[in-house]
């Protein structure tokens, strides 16, 4: 079998002898043939995401599995050897295929697993990650200036807000004579979310507590999936012997079923979390990013009033 | 069948027993909702507006309710009750649960004090999996206990979709018979609509969230059974009127009633190819690992070596159709963690694993070219060939020059103004709010399910008329 990404051969390196800028370096160029946003490509640095095109490398979504796949071939690590992880209120008290760790073991291919991709949205992200899985050492100034997955998500709605803005400005600017009352509503509508917003970026305790509000469903959701499996677990109490033996296998195929469920959303509960958690948290790089998009979004909205005043009110 | 008279002796029993208990019963339901910190907006005048309709008929009474958690029967209970009325013994609804969701859990001692307390609760228990003799003997058991019940004024509650909706929706499209068969038995029923939701339940639980906010309302419904009446007719009036007290219910919510998305794959583009061989006749395998669930990959495995490429992207455009439709409905996927989301191209649907939230899926545009899914969560129906749905949705080629993000509002835009005659494009904008697109007309969001996807030389479009 031939397939076409093995054309490319790379020559991998061990993760532990490089500087994280290197491996930076290694993971840009890495991604470059998924990048759709060839200008935003070609000047990204640790804080440029992975996704969205106005200020990413427009990547696809689809293409987020190539990423981690194209990091795991350039890099190798001692991280290798599998250590299960023992589960929480399994009869067996073991763990399976899908539920380990990597300690050191021999140098070898590195692997990301299952989830630990999930906050990797810049190359930097990716890095701190490495560092936090014990791939390569830890280097504060280097994560000094790399921005917060929180961060990149709020800067990354930011843009897109200033991008909405922009075009319903512009849409209203086009409308005929009849359909500017309508228009005009709309931008207001939009100048005062983008205000709102605007505000909401430069309070970071605000922006924290409105991120709660995610990561309290996921929580949730956990809860509720944790008490499925404890029902599930009772029934399994009452499985008595003159009981149909598939009711008992069919239980066990749901134990294992929801075990799964909640190995996915304590994945997600982790992203919600870092999220919220890290809105209100700010280093310097982070407040930059926020005054670069809080400057850009007043900009925006200075200019959309002007629209707006071109057009009088009940138009 | 009939009832034994050692049947009947017992159910008088059961009843007595739960008349006397009933008292302690709803204290303990208020305590418990004040642990769990249950709100109910406006009980009191929902309580009002249920008793007047139920003391304005003196006869026996369906509840029919929709059905998200499993805690629905005791929350419902409670919020129509207040304890006074509780004294009303042929008012108490008798419940219909499943007899494997409660009767058999946990140890010896356990399990007697759940039974104890169902049978205080005054229920029938049902088993509704299984078409072996003995499940269809006691499901005909228990529904001559419930018309045993009724024939007697009481009154009985019975969940008409009969599972947990698993889409958190219900689906007033589909109706089933069990309740229209009841009230044909017992003409003089009449039917207590009802519709209760937590503001944040966006699917199927095992319990409400704690803290949960729930907002309801019910409606008193005569089926005014006639000789020309059947079950089916009485059960497709019944679903229509709790349909539309869903429908009223979503118009005062923050939550999103319509809940779609779609996705849009170019065939030809060359990064689709990467992972395949050169004749795409095999896929590596472990790239395919990663996005698709081991069922996923063993339907892969299944199909003709020559539907390998197009098979894969479908389920491909399937989850990301259904995440987007998931996402409008608060539940978002993790970008990439498309893992979570497990497709049945037989059965044409889309399940969150994480939830259980399930999506329903549709191929439109779909040739050597491009493919491209549309996935509805709730709010209306997808359709299919013969019958067409509640979305409507345009693909079309980028013309050269274009930015295919632009040109897929744009497009998108004139879609959805083509279709009333009172929406010129111009009124419509987008907008983003908690990460969703919306379209926004006179300078509010609609809620109108609206996605776009853009790929290669294709975009398209899709949104909700329900």
């Amino acid at each position: 079998m031939a397939f076409k990404r093995k054309e490319t051969t790379v020559e991998a390196v061990d993760l532990s002898t490089i500087t994280p800028e290197d491996a930076q370096t290694r993971i840009i160029a890495g991604v470059k043939k998924y990048a759709t946003n060839e200008a935003n490509w070609s000047k990204a640095d640790r804080n440029t995401p992975y996704l969205g095109h106005i200020t990413g490398m427009g990547i696809e979504s689809a293409n987020l599995a190539d990423i981690t796949m194209s990091i795991e071939r350039q890099f190798l690590t001692k991280k290798t050897k599998k250590v299960p992880v023992a589960l929480k209120g399994s009869p067996s008290g073991g763990g399976s295929e899908t539920e380990f760790t990597l300690e050191d073991g021999d140098l070898g291919k590195l692997r990301i697993l299952e989830g630990q991709d999930s906050v990797m949205a810049t190359p930097g992200l990716t890095i701190q990650k490495l560092m936090e899985l014990g791939h390569l050492p830890t280097n504060a100034s280097y994560l000094d200036g790399t921005a917060s997955f929180a961060t990149i998500v709020s800067v990354g709605a930011g843009h897109r807000l200033t991008d909405a803005l922009r075009k319903t400005a512009l849409r209203m600017e086009k409308s005929q004579p009849a359909e500017k009352t309508e228009a005009r509503a709309n931008l207001e509508s939009l100048i005062k979310q983008a205000r709102d917003f605007e505000t909401l970026l430069g309070d970071p305790a605000a922006l924290a507590a409105s991120k709660q509000g995610d990561f309290q469903t996921d929580k949730n959701s956990l809860e509720a999936l944790t008490h499925e499996l404890s029902i599930v677990n009772e029934k399994l109490k009452g499985v008595t012997s003159s009981d149909d033996p598939s009711r008992s296998t069919s239980l066990r195929a749901e134990e294992s079923q929801i075990r799964t469920r909640i190995r996915m959303m304590r994945q997600k509960l982790t992203v919600s979390e870092e999220t919220a958690r890290g809105a209100g948290v700010r280093k310097s790089v982070d407040t930059a990013k926020f005054q670069e998009v809080r400057a850009l979004l007043a900009e925006t909205i200075k200019l959309a009033v002007e629209a707006l005043a071109q057009v009088p009110a009940g138009c | 069948m009939t009832l034994t008279s050692a049947d009947i002796r017992n159910l008088r029993l059961q009843r007595l027993l739960g008349d006397i208990a009933v008292p302690f019963t709803h204290v303990f339901l208020s305590l418990a909702s004040r642990y769990f910190g249950y709100r109910f907006r406006d009980l009191e005048a929902f309580r009002r507006k249920v008793w007047k309709a139920l003391d304005g008929h003196d006869g026996p009474v369906i509840w029919a309710a929709n059905h998200l958690t499993l805690w629905d029967s005791f929350v419902i209970f409670w919020a129509v009750f207040p304890l006074l009325r509780t004294l009303e013994g042929r008012r108490l609804p008798w419940n219909t649960p499943e007899h494997t969701n409660y009767y058999r859990n946990g140890g010896w001692f356990k399990c007697r004090v759940i039974r104890v307390f169902m049978y205080l609760c005054r229920c029938i228990p049902f088993l509704r999996g299984g078409e072996d003799e003995f499940s269809v003997q006691w499901r005909q058991i228990a529904f001559e206990k419930c018309v045993w019940v009724l024939s007697e004024g009481g009154t009985v509650f019975v969940f008409p979709e009969a599972t947990r909706a698993r889409n958190g929706w219900f689906e007033a499209d589909k109706p089933k018979d069990f309740l229209g068969s009841l009230c044909v038995r017992v003409p003089r029923a009449k039917v207590l609509c009802l519709y209760l939701r937590g503001e944040g339940q966006a699917g199927t639980t095992s319990y409400p969230a704690w803290g949960e906010t729930f907002r309801m309302d019910a409606e008193l419904w005569d089926p005014a059974t006639g000789p020309a009446s059947t079950a089916r007719s009485i059960a497709a009036g019944l679903f229509t009127r709790v349909g539309a007290l869903q429908e009223a219910w979503f118009s005062a919510s923050t939550l999103l009633k319509n809940c779609s998305g779609n996705d849009i794959v170019d065939l030809k583009g060359h990064l689709l190819r990467e992972h395949f061989s050169d004749d795409l006749l095999d896929i590596d395998p472990e790239w395919a690992g990663r996005l698709l669930t081991s069922k996923e990959l063993e339907y892969l495995g299944a199909r003709p070596a020559a539907e390998l490429f197009s098979t894969f992207w479908r389920f491909h455009a399937a989850k990301e159709a259904a995440s987007k439709a998931l996402a409008q409905a608060g539940v978002k996927v993790l970008p990439g963690g498309f893992s979570t989301i497990e497709v049945d191209l037989f059965q044409n649907r889309a399940r969150h694993l994480p939830t259980l939230l399930e999506c329903r899926l549709r191929f439109t545009d779909d040739d050597a070219d491009k493919i491209h899914c549309v996935a509805v969560l709730r709010g209306g129906r997808i359709g299919d060939d013969s019958e067409p749905g509640d979305v409507l949705w345009k693909v079309a080629e980028v013309p050269p020059g274009e930015s295919g993000s632009g040109f897929c509002r744009d497009l998108a835009l004139d879609l959805i103004a083509e279709s009333s005659d009172d929406i010129s494009p111009a009124s419509l904008s987008f907008t983003e709010i908690d990460d969703i697109p919306r379209v926004m007309r006179a300078g509010k969001p609609q809620d109108w399910g609206v996605s776009i996807s853009h790929a290669g030389r294709y975009v398209a479009c899709s949104f909700m008329v329900s």
